[in-house]
């Protein structure tokens, strides 16, 4: 029953719809074996609208023009004719049982996650994604790095505005990957549709799916189910890329990881923690209590001139380290690293005027998150 | 009887004939449309989802 | 060879009847100014009043979604913050569903339905009454919130849990309790519907004479009544998690988001056809009055029906085909879904069957009623496309589903919902439209609406995500047109109630039978409609029927 739309499948090209499709006003091709599917599929079922919306309105306009009452039309006395009835209803029925054969078989296929070469999770999270390559020890965030002067039209926007990332999620092609999705706060949706994967990240649920990718290439895309003030701003970038080339990424991550996790026992400077924490803050932070700590009251307190958060040192790296819950503070214990959190707190600390020289070590926040 | 069933499948795909139709609400009880269809429509339900079983596999 | 049903030429005597009935009621101390709409009983008053809140929250509505617009109109943030565009987005889904289309069809059924079963008034006058005041208080309370500190809801239409309780702004609980004193103002008014259906026809009118439009609404109503419920329990699951503690929909708690949209969509998906049914109804009262020729297949549009509103409980998961649900329940869902277009088509066949050696007039109704066959048409085809569940992978949550369900919504109700106001201002008011003004209206309102909706399936396909603040480059040119195209159609209503209120002050006199080929019940009393009609319960002949 593949052979419908395959067959149909170059018809629709020579209607130019791939045309179209360089045009960017088409679904894409894509660069999976699913994604061709689910391009055929929806390009047979646009036909099939096309064929039937021809034939209904064709009917229709040419009895708006020939059976005018201006023109002296008289109405039949017609008004039922079994036979009609049950052809037009028959009709339909058998293409929608042809469709149903080959979009059932597709779908069969996207959900065979078995037999995978690598599991990566996805978690989403207000308003990033963190991916984490199990068993291998990598994992970090990946936020937007399309600066807000851009948005806010205060400089020029560059070619991949709004779908760039500080961190992209690299992946090999021509293995089978199975992504674990799931979400810290509310629903999210990691969808790239070059590689047909749409899939809900929800708390509490681990969702899966998988994707094997036939040629290297950055590929982009955007969370697609509201999750908040940043929902138009947490991009999504794949980067495909040829097997050998992965593994040697791999191991150079790894390694960065075993460096960072070895700065966790060495005494820190306060300059050295200050210099760590603004990007961590920026990246992290800023997009619920600003880029100045003035927070968006009620929902998101102000960080600077807090004077809880100045006074009660363990009070504040509770926060960031196990959450607020019932709120949308999420807890960082395991996005971010101890390194990170000790320098973030140490920022949010000196930082705005605060100046109270706390310098945060990062093996204190080690025991905390063990604790 | 038969001819109850014959319009709730009827109704199911959505064409009758008008003389059907008269004869259906010449009777003033619902009762038996209304169950017929419940039946039916359960009925549907069913074999929709052992179809969507069998494909499943 | 029956002509259209329902029946011919009947009852002389019921304007007789009528007349006498005002003078009757002369005598009545009946309230004045304010008091008057605040306590009126009549059907005529409710529905009028039923359509000019809608009317009002229409604009409202409407405002919102042009403020969106704006916003997109090219890349970037100029006008308003993220955090307020969402709550443009909830506010006008919100209030278009709630508070403008659903009125609407009530204010129709309150006008109608009595007048085409040639009842005198609906079957509880006073509960009619209450059903109307309770949507002024429920939607001020709801446009109320925007101005509560941390803003009004911003989460969609659709109230995803955990962001709409959880991480929801304060006002959550009053967006709760505006919505079900809307619910509440929904299941009155289905019952009295129903209680006015069932009980109240004409001597000798059986259901199978009864016109279309009763007929959709008699099952929409029942629709109403089934699902309003289910709505009302999910609201107050999200109640109980934002103040009393429990987690329903939080994962932390041991809950279930999805359960959520289960429970949502299981009342959401009725509700599409609660706002699409009585549509149905009205575009089959217009199509044949104009083309003068009996409705090809009344049978089969009964039973369609019907067989849409059971076949609308069995779909609801196709709006959750990438929440990660079992194999075997996306197939089945899928497979329902697509079998949902069997009966619709029918209904499309149907309309156009009619016209085909019809005698073919163009007045406005029938404009507003063709160009609802076709878009209408459109928009079942794309959701013919967003059934096949592997493509919704691609299609999910992208501008191709707003252009879906604005092609359903738009031309699909908001256009029936015209062209039955053209069609029976003649019968409120004694004066037809002004016929220029209302082409005028026609033909702007047909340009702005493709204009608007027809470019979001390309931006949809072409990756744009629905329901974002701003959007990357590549998606520029499809949101300039619809901007523009928002903007065009949302001025040229303004026209609209041009013609409205030029109708209502006066204009060409019409007589009882306004329309040459009209021939319900309701065409049988004079125009303007006396407030009294039918005291004297009208003989219903029977006309011609048989074959």
């Amino acid at each position: 029953m593949r052979s419908l739309w395959q067959w149909l499948l170059p018809t629709c090209v020579i209607a130019g719809a791939n045309q179209a499709q360089a045009n960017g006003w088409n679904m894409p091709v894509g660069v999976t074996d699913i994604s061709r599917d689910i391009y055929g599929l929806h390009m047979t079922i646009f036909w099939v609208c096309v064929a039937i919306g021809l034939l209904v309105f064709g009917v229709m306009f040419y009895s708006l023009f020939r059976y005018r009452h201006s023109k002296g039309a008289k109405a039949a006395e017609f008004h039922e004719h079994t036979s009609v009835e049950v052809l037009w209803t028959a009709i339909p029925v058998l293409i929608l049982v042809g469709m149903a054969v080959p979009a059932t078989a597709t779908l069969k296929n996207m959900y065979d996650t078995s037999e995978a070469d690598l599991d990566v999770m996805i978690i989403g999270q207000q308003w990033r994604w963190r991916y984490e390559y199990l068993g291998e020890d990598v994992a970090f965030n990946s936020n937007m790095s399309t600066p807000w002067e851009q948005i806010r039209g205060e400089a020029a926007r560059g070619e991949h505005y709004l779908l760039e990332v500080d961190e992209p999620l690299v992946l090999p092609i021509n293995r089978k990957i199975r992504f674990l999705m799931t979400s810290d706060d509310v629903i999210h949706s990691w969808w790239v549709p070059d590689l047909a994967v749409k899939q809900d990240t929800i708390p509490g649920f681990i969702n899966e799916n998988w994707v094997q990718i036939n040629e290297p290439g950055i590929y982009r895309g955007q969370c697609a189910e509201l999750c908040g003030v940043n929902h138009g701003f947490m991009p999504i970038v794949v980067h495909a890329v040829e097997e050998d080339e992965f593994e040697i990424w791999l191991a150079e991550r790894k390694e960065a990881a075993e460096q960072e996790a070895m700065g966790v026992d060495r005494e820190w400077e306060l300059d050295e923690l200050m210099a760590r924490g603004e990007p961590v803050y920026r990246a992290i932070c800023a997009s619920c209590h600003q880029a100045e700590g003035q927070g968006a009251p009620p929902a998101f307190p102000a960080l600077a001139n807090n004077a809880q958060l100045i006074d009660d040192l363990d009070w504040h790296i509770d926060r960031i380290v196990n959450g607020v819950s019932g709120t949308a503070m999420p807890a960082f214990r395991s996005t971010l690293n101890p390194v990170e959190i000790a320098a973030v707190v140490t920022y949010t600390r000196n930082a705005w005027g605060g100046d109270t020289g706390d310098a945060v070590q990062p093996a204190s926040i080690a025991e905390k998150i063990v604790q | 009887m038969w001819s109850i069933i014959q319009s709730v499948l009827a109704a199911l795909i959505g064409v009758q004939k008008d003389r059907k139709r008269q004869q259906d609400f010449a009777s003033e009880k619902p009762l038996g449309f209304i169950v017929a269809a419940i039946l039916v429509t359960l009925i549907f339900v069913l074999i929709l989802i052992l179809v969507a079983n069998i494909a499943a596999g | 060879m029956a002509p259209k049903l329902p029946p011919q030429h009947p009852l002389q005597h019921s304007t007789t009847a009528a007349a006498d009935g005002q003078a009757d009621h002369a005598h009545h101390a009946s309230p004045k100014g304010i008091m008057r709409w605040l306590l009126t009983t009549n059907h005529k008053e409710i529905g009028s009043l039923y359509l000019i809140f809608s009317l009002i929250m229409f604009f409202i509505g409407g405002i919102f979604a042009l403020v969106v617009r704006a916003e997109l109109f090219q890349p970037g943030l100029q006008l308003i913050e993220p955090e307020f565009f969402n709550q443009m987005t909830t506010m006008h889904g919100l209030i278009m569903v709630f508070a403008a289309v659903m009125p609407a069809f009530t204010g129709l059924a309150n006008w109608m339905i009595p007048l085409q079963i040639g009842a005198p008034d609906m079957a509880l006058p006073r509960l009619n009454n209450f059903s109307f005041w309770l949507l002024p208080v429920a939607f001020t309370l709801l446009l109320s919130t925007l101005f509560m500190p941390g803003g009004g809801p911003n989460f969609g239409w659709t109230f995803y849990a955990p962001l709409s309780t959880t991480y929801a702004p304060p006002s959550t609980t009053f967006f709760i309790l505006a919505l079900h004193i809307a619910g509440v103002s929904s299941i009155l008014g289905a019952i009295n519907i129903v209680a006015t259906i069932l009980n109240m026809r004409a001597p000798g009118m059986r259901m199978m004479d009864m016109p279309l439009f009763v007929w959709t609404w008699l099952i929409t109503a029942f629709l109403l009544i089934a699902v309003m419920p289910v709505l009302a329990g999910v609201i107050t699951m999200m109640l109980m998690d934002i103040n009393f503690g429990t987690s329903f929909f939080d994962a932390a708690g041991g809950g279930d988001p999805v359960l959520f949209q289960h429970l949502f969509w299981f009342f959401g998906h009725p509700e599409v056809y609660i706002m699409i049914l009585p549509a149905f109804g009205i575009v089959s009262a217009i199509i044949p009055t104009f083309a003068r020729k009996r409705l090809f297949g009344y049978a089969s549009m009964v039973y369609a029906t019907a067989a849409i509103a059971l076949l609308s409980f069995l779909v609801w998961a196709h709006h959750m085909f990438v929440v990660g649900l079992p194999l075997a329940a996306e197939l089945f869902f899928m497979y329902s879904t697509m079998l949902i277009a069997v009966p619709t088509g029918v209904k499309v066949f149907n309309w156009v069957t009619t016209l085909f050696r019809g005698s073919i007039s163009f007045e406005p109704p029938m404009l507003f009623a063709l160009a609802f066959v076709v878009l209408f048409t459109i928009g079942g085809f794309s959701g013919l496309m967003l059934a096949i569940a592997p493509a919704d992978f691609q299609y999910h949550d992208t501008y191709f589903v707003v252009a879906h369900f604005h092609y359903v919504l738009v031309p699909g109700a908001i256009f029936a919902i015209m062209a039955g106001v053209y069609y029976w201002l003649p019968k409120w008011t004694g004066h037809y439209p002004h016929e220029r003004l209302a082409q005028c209206h026609f033909w702007c309102s047909i340009v702005g609406v493709n204009l608007t909706f027809f470019p979001m399936h390309f931006a949809g396909l072409a990756g744009m995500p629905r329901r974002i603040p701003d959007y990357a480059l590549q998606f520029a040119d499809f949101n300039l047109v619809s901007s523009i195209g928002a903007f065009f159609f949302g001025i040229s209503q303004l026209i609209f109630v041009l013609v409205i209120v030029l109708c209502v002050r006066g204009g060409r006199k019409a007589p009882a039978q306004a329309w040459e080929g009209a021939e319900d019940l309701e065409w049988s009393v004079p125009s303007p409609a006396p407030l009294h009609t039918f005291e004297t319960p009208p003989v219903f002949h029977r006309s011609h029927h048989g074959d």
